[in-house]
């Protein structure tokens, strides 16, 4: 019996000295983490602003997102960039990750050039962006696809909706394609050289070598990425924010851009919250679309 | 005799190949890096000169200084060197504090055993999955209810309760050894140095790696700058940078001064790239595949 107390004594003063590590940073979590979680819910149902005070008003919020027209437009424009940019970023990343992991004469040349950029700030980047894509003639896109015969005359890349979209999905893929090369390098590097030898030998060619040894190698990256990118996809801001400003009329906006203008701008903090939780749903319900998409298509190359 | 011949040729035929996909592929890279080359050369013109020239000059001519020149001379009570040097003191803020908080919190979730350390992890595991914009408008409150509105720390704190940190550390930790471990215990050495003199030197290139990504991610911070900071002195070098070009009037009738400025921004990021992309390499595939 007494025994037993003083186990359980010593027992409790060991889980005490443990937590004792983990104390600093959970006091970070839940103060930025998981109080942040409720307290937005809770903003989200009220009338919150930064003068007057705040009042209860239940759903409201919520409802006049969903009956706001101005909402659905910006949900609409994220989703198709989600849709465009996310593929194409991931399919870019797998070639380039090939060609990457060859080594080659100025390696390090090849990997500033297509890995870097996805280190650098947007304020940086999405300015020379910008100053690539001037609308007047003397303007470095014009000018080259002018020479080249593409456009004819100058072209306003941000005077339109679909050129614009095309401007930013471009410069977006330019940007952030680097972090996921270095990945798929990581995941191609551990797949074992033999299988494709002997795949080779079975006389499966490059395409069939992809879908039934890359593909399913890479699958946990690929997961891991397609997570990853559709988030960073419906957090798109910066590049409307900077390139395109939202124009022409608001047709570049985007569901973090809107939730800026209405929290920030407006100072509707309530309703920011209320739509926080909408891009919440949004986001939630692409990824498992997503991922059930990549699965899907991987256990049939495998079954 | 001749087939010796043959051979050759093929070899030689297969080695010229590879040399010219690879003076194609720099060539290819040269062409997507032009961004920056363009940057680069747009801020040693003057604007007058950027901005009218056709064809367009990749190397000026007459290349020129002017614009760094009036970028880091204060204009409205905006600095450039003060935004830098805030944006220097913020990011390695946030580094230190980051590996301070998350190193112990790791070793705890990896190491010891207690009870709730899986639940915790878990939990640690399942808000990674959580879009940043849903803490945009809670902690903007929380922050100015602290009353740190404008200050250093409003940049610092939010950041530090991420998890990916404490998952990064942990994927390292797992792999130390457990007769380490008790050896150590039989010498009678406590958690504390434990975690001192065997997992911390263990986990050093870790340390490396989570250390550049806070970082470079602090350095590039957009968003939450914008939101918070109202006043001039605190502006970090992004938040100056758009603010400058916003004083311009139009982009274009300052964009040597602003391509100077993106340029000075950017280069940090490109030198820390150089230096260590082998750690970033290693460092971000360990952390999305974790051990297999």
């Amino acid at each position: 019996m007494r025994q037993s107390q003083s186990k359980s004594h010593r027992r409790f003063h060991r889980e005490v000295g443990s937590w004792l590590f983990l104390l600093p940073h959970l006091f970070f979590f839940v103060l930025f983490v998981a109080i942040p979680l409720v307290f937005g819910m809770v903003i989200s149902f009220f009338n919150w602003s930064l003068l007057s005070d705040n009042v209860f008003v239940g759903a409201s919020n919520y409802v006049r997102t969903w009956n706001d027209s101005r909402f659905w437009p910006v949900v609409q424009n994220t989703v198709i960039f989600a849709i465009v940019s996310v593929p194409l970023t991931i399919i870019v990343a797998i070639l380039f990750a090939h060609i990457l992991n060859k080594k080659r004469f100025g390696q390090l040349w090849l990997l500033i050039a297509f890995v870097s950029p996805a280190f650098f700030g947007s304020v940086g980047i999405l300015s020379s962006w910008k100053w690539i894509f001037a609308s007047f003639p003397s303007g470095l896109a014009n000018y080259y696809l002018n020479k080249t015969g593409f456009i004819n005359g100058a072209v306003s890349w941000f005077g339109s909706t679909g050129v614009a979209w095309g401007v930013i999905i471009l410069v977006t893929i330019w940007w952030i394609v680097g972090f996921s090369i270095l990945l798929y390098m990581g995941a191609l590097q551990r797949i074992p050289p033999e299988q494709y030898e002997s795949a080779k030998l079975d006389g499966a060619g490059p395409w069939k070598r992809f879908l039934y040894i890359t593909l399913p190698w890479i699958r946990s990256v690929l997961f891991f990425d397609v997570v990853r990118q559709v988030i960073l996809a419906f957090g798109l801001f910066d590049q409307a924010y900077i390139l395109s400003v939202g124009g022409p009329a608001g047709t570049t906006r985007t569901m973090v851009y809107y939730l800026y203008l209405v929290g920030f701008e407006r100072q509707d903090f309530g309703r920011a919250a209320s739509i926080s939780w909408f891009i919440f749903a949004i986001v939630l319900i692409f990824a498992v679309i997503q991922l059930v998409l990549v699965t899907k298509s991987i256990r049939s190359t495998e079954g | 005799m001749t087939s010796t011949v043959a051979i050759n040729k093929k070899k030689l035929s297969k080695r010229i190949t590879a040399v010219v996909v690879t003076i194609l592929l720099w060539a290819f890279a040269a062409f997507w890096f032009a961004p920056i080359f363009w940057m680069l050369s747009t801020s040693l013109k003057s604007t007058a000169v950027a901005v009218i020239q056709t064809p367009p000059e990749w190397i000026p001519e007459n290349p020129t200084l002017e614009n760094y020149k009036i970028i880091f001379a204060p204009s409205g009570g905006l600095s450039l060197i003060r935004a830098t040097l805030n944006s220097v003191i913020v990011a390695v803020g946030s580094t230190l504090a980051t590996l301070a908080l998350s190193i112990p919190a790791a070793y705890a979730l990896s190491r010891l055993r207690f009870r709730g350390r899986m639940l915790v992890f878990w939990i640690y595991v399942a808000v990674l999955a959580f879009p940043g914009v849903l803490f945009l408008v809670p902690h903007f409150f929380i922050i100015q209810g602290m009353g740190l509105t404008n200050s250093y720390l409003a940049l610092i704190l939010p950041g530090l309760g991420g998890t990916f940190g404490v998952f990064l550390f942990r994927q390292y930790m797992l792999d130390i050894p457990g007769e380490l471990e008790d050896a150590a215990w039989i010498d009678g050495c406590s958690k504390f140095r434990f975690l001192i003199s065997i997992v911390i030197p263990y986990v050093k290139p870790a340390m490396l790696v989570l250390g550049l990504m806070t970082f470079l991610g602090s350095w590039n911070s957009f968003l939450w700058p914008l939101l918070i900071l109202s006043k001039s002195d605190k502006f970090t070098l992004p938040i100056a940078l758009i603010r400058f070009s916003a004083g311009w009037g139009d982009p274009y009738r300052g964009i040597g001064p602003m391509m100077a400025g993106a340029f000075f921004s950017v280069a940090p990021s490109l030198i820390i790239f150089v230096v260590f992309h082998r750690y970033l390499m290693k460092g971000i595939s360990l952390g999305s595949l974790g051990k297999e």
